[in-house]
């Protein structure tokens, strides 16, 4: 088990420097930020622009500006944002918990939903409410993210007005956010939770457990359900990756203050220290998410441990 | 279960919406919608709009410009040009205070200008445009001379805006520029209270106000850069104002369609060209470049694809700017007379020009389209190419990689057209990759040490013909200021160069 998490680890460092890298490099191809900076400027000459790039610091070697903005992991110092010098670890710590928090509570959405949908679906295998349950999901992942937040805030915020459109305050602010990344999760999770029960409901152990005339709600959820957590667990953790992706076009439609817009606003500003320290913290923590699921695993599965 | 699960879930919206009408607003407050945070409140940290468009409530400087755009006095009372224009007299208003309790005075005049003539403005974009000021002379405490080393005519006007903001001496001397950055202290009809990265700003009213207290009681910027939330907010009654650059031509039904909603626009300091590669190519006969700008008819490319938000110019300006010339008038549509004068130059049909353009720029991708759609009915074949906007602006125009044609949209906050000319038209300047006319480099720089203010007018409009003369863009529009206010906001005045002021704002 050690060997392997050691390995796991250093595969996680490696991934982190070459993303980190790639942005870094590709960043600094697509424009120069001092231009950024003295945009509408009426009389700016090149020695201008010399100045204002001394300034940020673009006149030291690219390793050195890389290495510094790796060193920000341990640190937890990444310099400060080219618009206005804002120190990035002080948006990064609005940013963060911002993003965290709307990617569980997405997750949570979609496990809530998804779970005793999936259920229904298998044990009604077949039938009406299986199919049922099948064309919705299949319908829900045929939205796009963008539509359907746009959908939800003409609903819920311009015709009904019950929650608002944007931002980040209070719970009612998470609802449309947290639903439309939760119903795209739930479309693939339903139909998981579907599969799974279904493979494990054949097994011989759960016809032990009927045969031993255990109730069909104990055989369902004590047997059947912990050994579906399996490849759920998996998916989860893969999810979490592509959930902070994705994130990006939801928080843009509902303008959540978090890491997808920061990100976003570092794109077209050619905020380099922040663009790369967004990026180098994603990848990390999708890095460590899967590692953490690799360690699950072996917690709910006595055989992987022993392997 | 479903059912009762569905209930619960309806029950706990309601009960969580009902907090959400009721906190939206206080009594005496606006919200305002602003698409940028600039990332810092110092004056001479940016060169951002949405910087002004907030701090001007903040900050003031000596001289004043409001939506009417004439300089009228501002934290000085009165002033006098003196030596040729070498030597500025400043009488400062007596009795304001800034925020925090200091005293406003020659002091702090002196102060701010050599910060931000200094090393702490050196890293900023802003001291590039007051380097004609060498020196502040303190006469008395509520006199100044400004002393420069060379007249710059257009400098009473920049003392109104951006870096010429007065700043406070004690504060940033104690608190140190990372303080005054978050929590910026000036003069002016509103306080800051809290700022939030990327989120907004609250801001309440200022009492002593040297101008009389504000109607408003409280104020708050929300940053939201999707015009389509930005317009959700609006609608749903979380903002007041959404203020440009924020809705595009294409929300204006909407806007209009709401009974709540006020539509309020102004012409803005954008005007937007296509400019022509005068070195190569069928663009580099003057000729064939009017025959491109008569083909195309600007006049319903204005009204159709830009819902009439804008004005067709003559030259690279619109009518507020100061040099703009009320007796030049734009070449007219005539397709025939195109047609004509392009197959005198030689030009046969099927020739072919490409159309750079800002690619997410989505209202000019349609005006681009109908210009090239024009310009195929006289024969000419245009192809347009997008560009990502940054490439556009910091490497296919400034290195001369552009095709035929190529978008460029322009203007500065000071709406005095040496600033578009200057960078448009003299040789060498990085917005001006193909040309070299002597002549024209010549009236640029004959204009730019007067002081006589009417000469330089006269010159101004002399370039704009000569530079119209030789087709030297097709001159296409002046777009408007966009601005979307809810019905309960009143006073309102849009401000073309998007520099709000909301001191006699209030809201019902």
């Amino acid at each position: 088990m050690a060997g392997f998490l050691l390995k796991r680890l250093a595969q996680a460092v490696f991934v982190v420097m070459v993303v980190t890298l790639i942005v870094s490099v590709a960043v600094r191809m697509t424009g120069d930020p001092a231009m950024m900076i003295a945009q509408g400027a009426t009389d700016i000459t090149e020695a201008d622009l010399e100045r204002i790039r001394e300034g940020l610091g673009l006149n030291e070697p690219f390793l050195s500006q890389y290495l510094a903005t790796l060193s920000g992991l341990f640190t937890w110092d990444f310099g400060r944002s080219f618009l206005g010098g804002t120190p990035v670890s002080t948006l990064i710590g609005n940013a963060l918990p911002a993003t965290l928090l709307l990617a569980f509570t997405s997750l949570l959405v979609s496990i809530v939903i998804s779970i005793p949908l999936g259920i229904r679906a298998a044990i009604r295998r077949g039938k009406w409410e299986d199919q049922l349950i099948r064309i919705l999901s299949l319908v829900g992942l045929s939205f796009p993210n963008f539509w359907l937040a746009t959908m939800l805030v003409l609903l819920f915020s311009i015709t009904l007005q019950w929650l608002p459109p944007s931002g980040m305050n209070g719970i009612a602010s998470f609802i449309m956010p947290a639903v439309t990344m939760g119903i795209i999760l739930t479309a693939t999770n339903v139909r998981l939770v579907r599969t799974s029960m279904l493979e494990v409901m054949q097994s011989q152990y759960i016809m032990v457990a009927r045969a031993k005339g255990l109730s069909e709600r104990t055989v369902l959820y004590k047997h059947a359900l912990r050994n579906c957590a399996i490849p759920l667990i998996t998916f989860l953790g893969l999810q979490f990756g592509g959930l902070l992706g994705g994130i990006v076009v939801v928080e843009r439609v509902f303008n959540w203050p978090g890491m997808g817009s920061l990100a976003f606003d570092a794109v077209a500003g050619r905020d380099y220290p922040v663009l790369q320290s967004v990026i180098m913290i994603l990848s990390t923590l999708i890095v460590l998410v899967n590692l953490l699921v690799d360690i699950a695993y072996g917690l709910i599965d006595p055989r992987i441990r022993t392997e | 279960m479903m059912k009762q699960t569905l209930t619960a879930m309806a029950v706990a919206l309601a009960a969580l919406t009902a907090g959400h009408a009721t906190t939206a607003h206080a009594d005496g407050k606006l919200i305002v919608s602003s698409p940028q945070d600039p990332g810092s409140w110092d004056p001479i940290d940016t060169f951002l709009v949405n910087w002004a468009s907030l701090a001007t409530n903040v900050f003031e400087g000596l001289t004043y410009r409001g939506p009417d755009m004439k300089l009228v006095p501002g934290l000085a009372t009165s002033w006098e040009v003196l030596d040729d224009g070498l030597r500025i007299r400043f009488a400062l208003r007596e009795g304001v205070t800034f925020h925090n309790g200091e005293d406003f005075n020659a002091e702090a005049v002196k102060f701010t200008f050599e910060r931000l003539l200094g090393d702490e403005g050196a890293k900023g974009p802003q001291q590039a445009n007051y380097t004609a000021i060498e020196y502040v002379e303190i006469i008395d405490d509520y006199t100044v001379d400004f002393h420069l080393s060379q007249p710059d005519a257009v400098l009473l006007t920049k003392l109104a805006g951006y870096g010429a903001m007065i700043v406070p001496p004690k504060y940033i001397t104690e608190m140190g520029d990372d303080v005054f950055n978050t929590k910026p202290v000036g003069t002016g009809p509103f306080k800051m209270v809290s700022y939030e990265p990327k989120i907004g700003v609250q801001l309440e009213a200022n009492a002593d106000y040297w101008d009389g207290a504000p109607q408003l009681a409280e104020l708050e910027y929300r940053f939201i850069t999707e015009p389509a939330t930005a317009l959700a907010e609006l609608q749903s009654g979380g903002v007041d104002l959404v203020i440009p650059p924020t809705i595009p031509v294409g929300m204006i039904p909407t806007i209009e369609a709401d009974d709540n909603l006020e539509l309020v626009t102004t012409a803005g300091p954008t005007v937007t060209a296509l400019r022509f590669d005068t070195s190569r190519g069928i663009t580099a006969d003057a000729d064939v470049r009017k025959a491109l700008i008569m083909a195309v008819d600007r006049e319903t490319i204005v009204n159709s694809v830009l819902g009439g938000q804008a004005s067709v110019i003559a030259s690279f300006q619109g009518e507020r700017s100061f040099g703009h010339d009320p007796a030049l008038k734009p070449l007219p549509f005539d397709p025939e007379g195109a047609k004509a004068l392009l197959e005198k130059a030689g030009v046969a049909p099927g020739a072919t020009v490409e159309i750079n353009t800002r690619g997410n720029d989505a209202t000019f991708n349609e005006v681009t389209q109908a210009v090239a759609a024009y310009l195929g009915m006289v024969g000419v074949t245009a192809t347009i190419k997008p560009y990502e906007t940054n490439v556009l602006l910091n490497d296919i125009i400034p290195q001369g990689k552009t095709g035929e044609m190529f978008q460029q949209s322009w203007g500065g906050w000071t709406f005095d057209f040496d600033n578009t000319a200057y960078a448009m038209y003299h040789t060498g300047q990085k917005w001006n990759p193909y040309d070299s006319d002597p002549q024209l480099d010549e009236m640029l720089e004959a204009q730019r040490p007067l002081t006589d203010q009417a000469e330089r007018e006269r010159l101004l409009q002399e370039i704009a013909t000569y530079a119209a003369d030789r087709a030297l863009e097709m001159p296409l529009y002046n777009l408007n200021a966009i601005y979307a206010t809810n019905k309960r906001v009143q006073n309102f005045e849009p401000a073309p160069d998007n520099r709000l002021k909301l001191n006699k704002v209030s809201v019902q």
